[in-house]
């Protein structure tokens, strides 16, 4: 049983991204192997297939080609919940600013943004990433990995360029100057 | 002995009712008390140059002359004159910062969001694109339990594993005592961060001795606050996640 047969079954039933390092602990056998493995099946997909091997969210998934969109649409009949303006405006702003409060949010958009943040935690889109160790540790938000999926993104430095704009920080993590407990040892 | 009724005039509120026109005339400042009072309010007089103590000693003396003051006006020009000896007393205190550059005035931060159009557009294409491809499951990924700091290479299936472990070697937890202290997860972090080692270390051999099924989620939680807050490392080793304790910064 050749490793790219086994991965092709793997990816076959994988309902979610999945890494190298997923593949090598499930299969056993090492990660350049899969690595190497992933590469040739790629190339078999991309000539031979409907569909595509694609890297997306930190891992790698199996989709159907796009030119085969409107006959799995017409199929599947999916429910597409498109972003508002004002979602896709807070999202923007969380994403290229993150981790980042509420407060902060509302100071760029200069628009109160719960109802969007809510929205948007509820989507899946964005989550809560810690807290700010400033006075009344305001929560932090961040990008979810659904976000990177949704937007066909294998991690947040695919992200389009925003030239003016504060760099981003890559990764949900704190800052760090992130709150420390004192605690006594 | 006839009488008339009078009804008494409400009383108004602070603020509402005008100051006496009590004129001042000084060598920085001519007008009512009331316009000075809108000046120093609105920031368009330099207060260092009106004797502000004469003023008050002035209207002190009309106000005991006057043999039937109205309280309201009174009350209210008072009030005025305490708000212009605050405010320049609030000028007199020395400036520690006088030999520094002068701060830039406090502004309302302007929104800046239209610095993020290009980029609404481009994710709004991004979308549109992914809208082409179809996946495995119905729509997008479900993550139940997705974690809320990145760890890297270790799941949330990872960690889960990690906790039955520990929950399997655990007692049943004992029936609940009425009017026992509630445990703190801070209280259990501190034990936590204690049992923590340099090199990682599996968590049941973390945690010794007997314990309940209860203890074994306080510990889990415990330990997940402080790989939160940057405290505790967790690792991905052949047999499962490892934990410890994290460098400090």
């Amino acid at each position: 049983m050749s490793v790219s047969r086994t991965l092709e079954a793997l990816l076959f039933v994988a309902d979610s991204p999945t890494t190298p390092e997923q593949f090598a602990r499930a299969m056993g056998v090492p990660v350049f192997e899969i690595e190497e493995a992933l590469e040739k099946l790629g190339g078999r997909f991309h000539h031979d297939s409907a569909l595509q091997l694609i890297k997306i969210a930190g891992g790698y998934q199996l989709c159907t080609k796009a030119e085969f969109a409107e006959a799995v649409a017409r199929f599947t009949q999916p429910q597409r919940n498109r972003l508002s303006r004002s979602l896709l405006e807070t999202l923007a702003v969380i994403a290229y600013q993150q981790p980042v409060t509420l407060a902060e949010i509302d100071s760029v958009r200069g628009v109160d943004s719960s109802y969007s943040v809510r929205q948007l935690i509820e989507r899946r889109l964005v989550t809560e990433v810690g807290r700010r160790p400033s006075p009344g540790r305001p929560t932090l938000y961040g990008t979810s990995q659904q976000f990177l999926h949704s937007f066909r993104l294998d991690s947040l430095e695919d992200l389009p360029s925003l030239e003016g704009v504060l760099p981003i920080t890559v990764g949900a993590t704190l800052p760090p100057d992130q709150p420390t407990l004192a605690l006594d040892e | 002995m006839a009488s008339t009724l009078v009804r008494p005039t409400p009383p108004a509120p602070i603020g509402s009712t005008p100051p006496v026109e009590f004129g001042i005339e000084c060598p920085g400042f001519t007008g009512s008390l009331g316009t000075l009072f809108q000046t120093v309010r609105d920031g368009k007089i330099d207060l260092l140059g009106i004797p502000v103590g004469p003023i008050c000693v002035a209207y002190l003396r009309y106000l005991v002359s006057t043999p039937e003051p109205d309280i309201e006006r009174s009350a209210t020009a008072l009030l005025v004159l305490a708000y212009i000896v605050e405010r320049k007393a609030f000028g007199l205190l020395p400036s520690h910062e006088s030999d520094s550059e002068p701060e830039p005035e406090l502004e309302e931060a302007e929104p800046w969001v239209h610095e993020f159009l290009p980029v609404i557009g481009a994710l709004q294409r991004l979308a549109d694109q992914r809208d082409q491809l179809f996946f495995r499951s119905s729509d997008a990924i479900e993550i139940p339990y997705e974690l809320p700091v990145q760890v890297e290479g270790v799941s949330s299936l990872d960690l889960a594993r990690a906790l039955q472990r520990l929950l399997d070697r655990a007692k049943p937890t004992e029936p609940p005592v009425p009017n026992r202290p509630r445990r703190s997860l801070a209280d259990q972090m501190k034990v936590v961060l204690a049992a923590l080692r340099r090199e990682p270390t599996p968590l049941e051999e973390l945690v010794t001795g007997e314990f309940t099924r209860t203890d074994a989620v306080y510990w889990f939680l415990a330990l997940l606050e402080l790989i939160r807050l940057g405290q505790a490392q967790v690792v991905l080793g052949s047999d499962g996640v490892l934990f410890s304790r994290a460098e400090r910064r």
